[in-house]
């Protein structure tokens, strides 16, 4: 039987001009000029603190970094891949102890071992991720809330670290004036990496792969995408972030414990904020940790207790989830109203 | 040996409780394939109603459950007409519905930490404290009394299930949804009043849960997975499955506990939910379960 020759090569050429072409004609709309202004400005804005006064807005600024950093790195698994972990705080909780116990042992200091934190938060996460990566949608929720609990377990009898009474660790030998700015560039360079990396999957054809697999794993598999290693992969990334932040917490507070990262307000954080501002959106995550931190903190100031914060956030959700699934800046993509200047995808 | 019964009769009284409290859970998952994380808050909210009647009108907290149950009844009414309706459509939907569940259980964490604040509480009917002795063995009355009420409660819903036309329409519906509806049954009606009996359900357990454990309303997130554990373990969607599932957890659960360690019997729950969701998702007495 003859079968025309089809002529491979130059049809692969011709793609692969195209696809450039496209590529460039993105890369000149794309703005890159407002984060950089940003992160500029974010760099420079601890000198205020010479005069004084600013620790709180110091905390604040610090305190949102952290939650960007973990967000964005949530992000990578829940929003590109579409595998909703409710127990990434596991990892939060292992970068803490990590870094923590290697700052009460030998007073190396947890913002030079943030990494290695990290580092093992995504060996952890490697190794859970191939065990429970192999579940799919509901199950896998249920799954990760039943890691929480055990880890929660572990960790609240585990004498060697403390157990559920935690340990304290030392402070820095710095003026209460200049204490929180070694942190707040550990958590600014933190939370810049971490949307950095995000954007950068978010245009590799790892990427592309997981979001194929949040579409349709069947077909994305079938595609001849390797899905196991590619999931499995986007859990460890996305655990290595969430270890690095929690290193640095621990320090910052200057104590461990099980109950400051094995909460689950810290995963309905992690979830809400990446809802609000649109899963699977490198600016998203920005966007709405700034805006539920500021949410919490304004209901703190004005209503007072955990409880209603609680019950403030599950409204937060609520409504997010019904009304605006896709996110602020999804649902502004969508309309073709989103702002330059958040349009970083 | 005597110690062996023991331990096994105590596994089974907390097991006919743990029935209840997953019973509506699967209920709802198998005609709406809703996984309701809300549902361990909800039975808290059950246990309160039960504490402020036995506390404020000294009712007998077996005999709150109807009140209980009817309350919660209302309850998951309204939340299925407010939320999950419109959802019926959306294109991920059974994460959706999980999302939607986990903030609806922390708007209830919040409301009821609020209201009542996080104080351990537990109501303390005088049978809560008495025990049985036959020979060597010993059981407390309260869960034995929870106990045979909970299983009374799942017979009836079995009986309702079995031999009336809507626990018909409602079999059929978890069967095969599209099936149902070409059989004329009505299927948006079958879902909101299986949600609102899941509910009840709930709100039933609570009033037992009043009396065997003390309570807070931040308890329920350990809740969640226990639960779940029955669920998954039974089959998710199959009743009989998670009857016979909370009653073999239970007893293992209790064998770890005294021979162990008691922080440890809460463990098996979760172990056991990881290992039969990686072995055998389906469950021990469920058919393969569908993408949804």
């Amino acid at each position: 039987m003859a079968v025309q020759q089809l002529d491979v090569d130059n049809v692969i050429e011709a793609r692969r001009e195209y696809n450039a072409g496209l590529a460039s004609l993105d890369k000149g709309k794309r703005v890159w000029q407002f984060p950089v202004l940003l992160l500029l400005v974010l760099a420079l804005f601890p000198l205020v603190q010479v005069m004084d006064g600013y620790n709180y807005v110091l905390h604040l600024m610090l305190y949102t970094f952290m939650y960007v950093a973990m967000a964005s790195s949530w992000n990578i698994l829940g929003g590109y891949t579409g595998y909703i972990s409710l127990g990434h705080n596991v990892f939060f909780c292992i970068g803490g102890y990590f870094s923590g116990m290697i700052l009460a042992y030998f007073g190396v200091s947890t913002l030079i071992t943030a990494p290695l934190a990290g580092l093992a938060a995504a060996a952890v996460g490697f190794v859970i991720g191939s065990v429970t990566l192999k579940m799919r949608g509901p199950t896998f929720i249920i799954s990760s809330i039943a890691l929480l609990m055990v880890a929660r377990i572990l960790f609240d009898n585990w004498h060697f670290v403390g157990g559920s009474n935690g340990i304290t660790l030392p402070q820095l030998e710095l003026d209460a004036q200049w204490m929180k700015i070694p942190y707040y560039y550990a958590f600014l360079v933190i939370a810049a990496l971490t949307v950095w990396t995000s954007y950068k999957i978010k245009h590799s054809k790892f990427g592309l792969g997981l979001r194929a697999i949040s579409q349709d794993e069947v077909k994305a598999e079938s595609a001849g995408i390797n899905t196991r290693l590619y999931k499995v992969s986007a859990f460890a990334i996305s655990a290595f972030f969430v270890g690095m932040a929690g290193a640095v917490w621990g320090e910052y507070l200057t104590y461990i414990r099980p109950n400051i990262f094995l909460i689950i307000l810290v995963a309905a954080n992690l979830v809400l904020m990446c809802i609000l501002g649109g899963k699977g959106t490198v600016a998203g995550p920005i966007v709405g940790a700034i805006l539920l931190i500021a949410f919490n903190e304004l209901s703190v100031v004005y209503l007072g207790s955990s409880e209603l914060n609680i019950l403030g956030t599950g409204v937060v959700m609520l409504l997010a989830l019904m009304f605006f699934p896709t996110g602020i800046i999804g649902t502004l993509a969508a309309k073709k109203k989103l702002p330059r200047f958040l349009d970083w995808d | 040996m005597s110690n062996v019964i023991q331990i096994v009769i105590l596994g089974l009284a907390l097991g006919g409780v743990y029935a209840l409290m997953a019973s509506g859970l699967t209920l709802i998952f198998g005609v709406m394939r809703i996984v309701n994380l809300a549902h361990p808050v909800l039975i808290i909210a059950g246990a309160f109603v039960t504490f402020w009647l036995f506390r404020l009108y000294g009712v007998d907290p077996i005999l709150a459950m109807p009140v209980a149950a009817i309350a919660l009844f209302c309850i998951g009414v309204i939340l299925y007409k407010l939320i999950f309706e419109k959802e019926a459509a959306s294109a991920k939907y059974s994460e959706m519905t999980v999302l939607l569940t986990f903030a609806v259980a922390m708007i209830f964490d919040g409301l009821l930490g609020w209201l009542f604040t996080n104080t351990q509480r537990v109501t303390t009917p005088s049978y809560a404290t008495d025990a049985i002795f036959i020979g060597d063995i010993f059981i407390p009355t309260g869960q034995l009394y929870a106990g045979i009420a909970s299983l009374v409660v799942i017979g009836l819903l079995l009986l309702f299930l079995q031999y009336t036309r809507f626990g018909y329409a409602i079999r059929a519906t978890t069967q095969n949804r599209a099936a149902a509806q070409l059989m004329g049954v009505n299927v948006g009606l079958v879902s909101l009043i299986t949600f609102g009996i899941g509910i009840g359900l709930a709100g039933a357990a609570g009033s037992l849960v009043s009396f065997i454990f003390s309570f807070f309303p931040a308890k329920h997130w350990e809740w969640i997975a226990i639960l779940m554990s029955l669920v998954v373990l039974g089959g998710m969607g199959k009743l009989g499955g998670v009857i016979a599932g909370s009653l073999i957890l239970s007893v293992i659960a209790a064998f770890v506990g005294a021979y162990i360690g008691s922080t440890w019997s809460t463990m098996t729950f979760f172990l056991a939910l990881f290992v039969i969701l990686l072995v055998r998702p389906q469950g021990l007495f469920g058919d393969k379960i569908e993408e949804a």
